[in-house]
């Protein structure tokens, strides 16, 4: 636990400094999120939102503000990590990825903390906006308010498991790239960001169960619009738990044959 | 001690050849090639560019693996327990890159430190000191992009050292500097192998670099092991021509053909030849001839205005070393 922590606050202090000196960047971050939230709420106002509507029957309609924002916020944790890995490529491109391999330190710890580092630099400003305006907006409904704390943490651990993957696969590869086009649209998509996933076909449906970020989200509705009590949202709190573990392991796994490729290929020099 | 043996090194080149299929080609990099170095000695790794000595840094410092062969270090398998390995050794390289450049010389010191297990006071202390030996402590908060090339060079240095290694890799680490600097980074490292007790690996292409540090130099031609000793043994033995050169403003003919004939009975080979300077004659020998040939000019009281004696140095060495492997 200390060394991840040591490895943690030396990443932050790195990604800090070195991604996020510029203050623009924070500006950035928060206003580009806010406009993604506006366009999402007003891309809704032309249609018919009675109580008759299509969309009425898997969302309240009094609840879309409260449901776009928390596909909002969840959408900006995972998104800010696919961006932070594919930084991964400077790292190998100034040679410092091969002197991080030249130290002892866990390789697969490098990668959770490298994500956890960045996601606390990329979402605390949009976080603040994004709790600020639940409340304003009212229409919260939970069951015990430490369910809140507990969706939040949810939220954190299950963002840095799938950074600490990405980092992995871009660790592996210097052709990850396409992961950053992959991973940009069709995660917003099919995760049910915008709209919600039981009103999808099925084979989104199929598709949307890829990302565990729909998971993430139906838990984090669950919780915050339905009221929805521990015990009955078990069942997506392990299928997301199936997923975390199973991201975990593969990130084990590849870290260990992305490093013994490059042992044999010295592929960490292409560039 | 570090002892390399045997070391191979091949890679796998895959080339397109049409539009799905790819031929693929072996490349030797290092073959054969066996090495140590003991604690307090710096070992000099010479060759052409592409003969392998980078590829044998990374073997070494465990960032490649062998394809066949052994490492130990201390005792230990570089191979099998690279996690080791890693803690004993470090490797540096020339150039500006391996540098987090919007980060200051400290907090690029605080990182690495911090990912060989460094905290707290013991990492603000080694960082402090590190900057303090390097001479960067004027500017250890400045971010790197403002250093000159010397500068970045002597912070690649403090990088190498923050584990306190046993052993450190030194790839071209002079690579651009100026002279000054060079000179400054030579002291540094010579001052660590016979000071601080670390064991050196050198590669450089500046070789009268190699000849000032080097205890021991191999040199390596397409992965291969050409030649292995101390700098004098290696001159001695691949260049058996000294040659001496002198310029009189005049040496008639009765002096010039006494001379050849002395010259010839000591067995120096000499020419002579006119230029804008006066008359000059070329000497070479396998001996050191400076002493004959003065006693010979003083007895003919021969007035020399230039007398240039050159030492064969590491460079004609490996010069006639590769024109004969050629």
């Amino acid at each position: 636990m200390m060394k991840m922590l040591t490895i943690c606050q030396a990443e932050m202090r790195k990604s800090h400094r070195h991604n996020f000196n510029n203050r623009l960047i924070y500006f950035s971050m928060f206003l580009w999120p806010i406009i993604q939230f506006i366009n999402a709420y007003y891309a809704f106002k032309p249609f018919n939102l009675g109580q008759n509507s299509p969309l009425s029957r898997f969302v309240p309609v009094n609840k879309l503000g409260l449901f776009l924002i928390t596909g909002c916020i969840a959408y900006i944790f995972f998104w800010s990590l696919v961006q932070s890995a594919w930084m991964m490529g400077y790292e190998r491109q100034q040679g410092t990825l091969e002197l991080i391999l030249l130290t002892p330190a866990s390789r697969t710890l490098i990668m959770f903390s490298r994500a956890a580092a960045n996601l606390i630099e990329a979402v605390w400003m949009f976080s603040i906006f994004a709790i600020l305006t639940i409340f304003f907006m009212g229409g919260l409904h939970i069951a015990h308010w430490w369910l809140l704390p507990f969706a939040v943490m949810v939220l954190l651990l299950s963002a840095v498991v799938w950074g600490g993957f990405l980092n992995t696969i871009f660790l592996f590869s210097r052709d990850a790239g396409f992961l950053y086009t992959l991973f940009e649209a069709p995660m917003e998509f099919f995760s049910g960001v915008r709209m919600p996933i039981m009103a999808f076909p099925i084979w989104a449906k199929v598709i949307a169960f890829v990302f565990p970020l729909t998971f993430v989200l139906t838990i984090l509705r669950a919780i915050v619009m339905d009221g929805k009590t521990l015990g009955s949202i078990c069942i997506p709190l392990i299928e997301l738990a199936i997923i975390l573990i199973a991201l975990t392991a593969a990130s084990f796994i590849l870290v260990r044959y992305a490093e013994k490729h490059a042992k044999e290929t010295g592929n960490l020099t292409f560039f | 001690m570090l002892e390399a043996k045997h070391l191979h090194k091949s890679y796998t080149l895959k080339e397109k050849n049409g539009w799905l299929s790819r031929r693929k080609q072996q490349i030797k990099a290092v073959n054969d090639l066996s090495l140590t170095i003991e604690k307090g000695e710096i070992i000099g790794l010479l060759g052409v560019n592409g003969a392998g000595k980078t590829t044998t840094i990374k073997m070494l410092s465990t960032l490649l693996a062998p394809t066949s062969g052994t490492i130990s270090i201390d005792g230990i398998n570089a191979v099998k327990q690279p996690e080791l390995i890693k803690r004993r050794v470090n490797m540096i390289a020339g150039g500006e890159r391996m540098l987090y450049w919007r980060l200051s010389a400290r907090e690029n010191l605080m990182y690495f430190g911090r990912l060989y297990g460094l905290n707290g006071n013991t990492l603000k202390q080694r960082c402090r000191a590190l900057i303090d030996k390097v001479g960067l402590t004027e500017f250890a908060d400045r971010p790197v992009e403002r250093y000159s090339k010397g500068m970045k060079q002597r912070l690649q240095i403090a990088r190498g050292l923050i584990n306190d290694p046993d052993y450190l890799f030194l790839d071209e680490p002079t690579l651009g500097l100026d002279a000054p600097v060079a000179r400054q980074l030579r002291v540094l490292v010579k001052s660590l192998a016979k000071e601080k007790n670390k064991g050196i690996l050198l590669t450089s292409h500046y070789l009268e670099e190699v000849e000032e540090l080097c205890d021991h130099v191999s040199i390596i031609e397409k992965g291969h092991l050409l030649l292995q000793g101390t700098p004098r043994r290696i001159i001695q033995t691949i260049v058996k021509d000294r040659s001496l050169i002198v310029v009189m403003k005049t040496l008639d003919k009765e002096n010039w053909h006494w001379l050849k004939q002395e010259t010839d009975k000591l067995g120096i080979h000499a020419q002579k030849k006119e230029t804008n300077e006066g008359t000059r004659v070329d000497m070479k020998a396998t001996f050191d001839m400076t002493s004959s040939f003065l006693a010979l000019a003083q007895k003919r009281n021969l007035q020399l205005i230039r007398f240039d004696a050159k030492k064969p140095n590491l460079e004609d060495a490996i010069i006639r070393l590769t024109e004969v492997h050629d």
